[in-house]
């Protein structure tokens, strides 16, 4: 209990000199860093994140087995020192199939996260400003959209796109970013409220430039958890969107497709989805388990902040 | 009270009258329903599956504007949503379905939602202890996993087991055998054939409430009424039980309300594994097959069932919380 309190004392007092003198920023980072670190479970997600980031990246150039090269010699082996993965039915790798797979999952993920979060923090924060008309509009759009049948249309779109993963992003983009928006707005109307907003309207600064100057960094630490735990709804959902054969299509492959083909040869070859399964499995805990950690490192008030 | 509720409920129909509409035309320009005639071998000539299409009310002949009036006067005035393009009834699809996906959702949401509860209350008397360390744990992973890999994990773990004992115990499909006759034999059959589609069920949605329960729990375990009654004499555990769980299951039980109407969409992956025929698996079929008809059908269930869900939790706050007043 005493080490929480010291922890709120240092983070109050920091605050206070990093807003008069701007030359010691780092030290909230480095204050973040700190609480982060305490956070064994997601530091090891952190970790594990980094690791699957970098196989997406670089794992290719570890096995000679492009995704389409067929290995007429190996059909259907369980892993082995060739193929790491094991082979399936036609003769493909599935170590390089994961990795690609991975690599794809995860360009979609943050991608959509990445725009959902940066529309739904601007009309969020810009709903909660103006108030009136707008907000009424822009929460009228977002209730909409709340009751619309979203994985339908999401799978109707898509599967019109013959598996173009750019499609997808934009399909999931579409369809992802109110649910986030309301949560922004939410804590928003809360910081319209504040002296420095009320200051900045009356020295005459412009709508917009309030909306984006400050209000949107002062939900800063919301919106990186938003953003992290918008990465795994977003594996999520392409799984699920690619499993049932709306997403991405053969030439391309994806951890969903994957999982669609390791299901039809479950009994037979099970290796063919373990290892996608498996490697989904470690993004989407470790991505969760970071989340965990920066809510509690960036939120001030968290009651977990020193003590985890 | 019934003023609010009244414009509330008149607010979801008229998005719900959007949304579907939406959805209509959204189908139409994405799915095409000639493609089901296009594999027939002899081929059928364009114009002619154009004719058969015609008595659906799916031919491209007539403009699109047509075709949605004809489809919304049918509905309005008949109740009558159509047919797929190889001439189903959607009616006859959609009322039996539901009532497959309720078989299978309803047992499972309530038990998910007790285990949750459950587990909630047990790791926030015990915070940052063992106990509460391994459920914090099993829920991050069963809350981050996806229902296909439990799904399939559980699938193979069930042939493993069929294979080792050399008897069918688990069935991986479907929600009954058709050969089993008597009221015991079909009611273990039934159990054979959901016991599996309901672990995974629960194993994905359970976490949620346990999260939940646990936070608002030990925000509540601290508030001075808790104080108050174990300076009264009451061990903690009554305290807990009688004094700071009934507040702080009130959120838990909105978004329990929140979400059962909500399971008859949401089984979607796990009816399309173990080949349940509910809702879930119609919504994939539909799209597949190009049926635009029982496509918009799926999705006015899901969003009527999202609006009941929606006005459910706020009657249900209203309800379990006294310090809530509606006016």
């Amino acid at each position: 209990m005493s080490l929480q309190q010291s922890t709120k004392d240092t983070g109050e007092f920091i605050d206070q000199t990093t807003e008069q003198d701007t030359g010691k920023r780092h030290t909230r980072l480095a204050l973040y860093v700190k609480r982060f670190r305490r956070n064994v479970p997601a530091v090891i997600g952190l970790a594990v994140f980094l690791v699957l980031v970098l196989v997406a990246a670089f794992g290719w150039l570890l096995t000679p087995y492009a995704i389409a090269d067929i290995d007429f010699m190996a059909l259907s082996q369980p892993p082995n020192p060739t193929h790491w993965f094991g082979t399936n039915s036609t003769g493909l790798d599935l170590y390089s199939m994961t990795v690609h797979g991975l690599g794809r999952s995860l360009i979609i993920a943050l991608a959509v996260a990445g725009l959902t979060i940066v529309i739904a923090a601007f009309l969020g924060a810009l709903a909660a400003y103006r108030g009136g008309k707008t907000e009424a509009v822009i929460l009228g759009v977002v209730n909409f959209l709340l009751v619309c049948p979203v994985f339908l249309l999401e799978a109707v779109i898509a599967q019109k796109s013959g598996g173009s993963w750019v499609w997808l992003i934009f399909v999931l983009t579409l369809f992802g970013w109110m649910v986030t928006a309301r949560v922004i707005w939410q804590l928003s109307t809360s910081i319209r409220e504040r002296e420095y907003i009320a200051a900045a309207r009356y020295m005459g600064v412009p709508g917009i430039v309030v909306v984006l100057r400050h209000m949107v960094p002062n939900i800063g630490s919301l919106l990186v958890v938003q953003f992290v735990l918008g990465i795994v709804s977003t594996v999520m959902s392409e799984t699920a969107l690619s499993f049932l054969g709306f997403g991405i299509k053969i030439p391309d492959v994806s951890l969903g497709s994957l999982l669609m083909d390791g299901q039809k040869v479950l009994s037979t070859t099970p290796w063919a989805f373990f290892f996608p399964a498996g490697t989904m499995m470690l993004l989407t805990v470790s991505v969760a388990l970071m989340a965990d950690g920066l809510r509690d490192a960036l939120d001030p008030n968290s009651a977990a902040g020193g003590r985890a | 009270m019934a003023k609010y509720l009244i414009r509330q409920v008149l607010a979801w129909l008229v998005r719900i009258f959007i949304a579907v509409n939406l959805t209509f035309f959204v189908a139409s320009a994405f799915l095409d329903p000639a493609s089901n005639y296009a594999e027939r071998r002899p081929p059928v000539p364009p114009e002619q599956i154009q004719r058969m299409l015609e008595p659906y009310n799916l031919s491209t002949n007539e403009p699109l504007w047509h075709r949605w009036w004809d489809w919304l006067t049918g509905i309005v005035l008949h109740w009558d949503w159509g047919h797929s393009p190889v001439g189903e009834v959607v009616n006859d699809q959609v009322s039996f379905r539901i009532g497959m996906s309720a078989q299978l959702m309803m047992g499972a949401t309530i038990v998910a939602f007790v285990i949750g509860v459950a587990l909630g209350v047990y790791s926030a008397a015990r915070q940052y202890k063992l106990g509460d360390r391994v459920v914090q744990l099993i829920s991050i992973v069963a809350l981050n996993t996806s229902i296909v890999v439990v799904a399939l994990v559980v699938v193979y773990l069930a042939i493993q087991i069929n294979r080792a004992t050399g008897s069918r115990i688990f069935f991986v499909t479907g929600a009954a055998s058709i050969d089993v006759a008597g009221f015991w034999p079909s009611l273990v059959d039934k159990a054979q054939h959901l016991i599996l589609p309901s672990i995974c069920l629960v194993f994905i949605s359970f976490a949620q409430y346990a999260m939940m329960q646990r936070s608002l729990l030990l925000d509540n375990i601290a508030a001075d009424y808790v104080r108050t009654a174990r300076a009264k004499g009451l061990p903690q555990a009554k305290a807990i039980r009688r004094h700071a769980l009934r507040t702080s299951m009130i959120p838990v039980m909105v978004t329990f309300a929140f979400s059962i109407p909500a399971v008859f969409t949401g089984a979607m992956l796990s009816e399309n594994i173990f080949a349940w025929n509910g809702m879930g698996q119609y919504m994939v079929q539909t799209i597949l097959k190009n049926d635009i008809n029982g496509a918009v059908a799926v999705a006015a269930f899901s969003s009527l069932m999202t609006a009941i869900g929606a006005v459910l939790s706020d009657l249900c706050v209203v309800w379990l919380d006294p310090r809530v007043r509606v006016s």
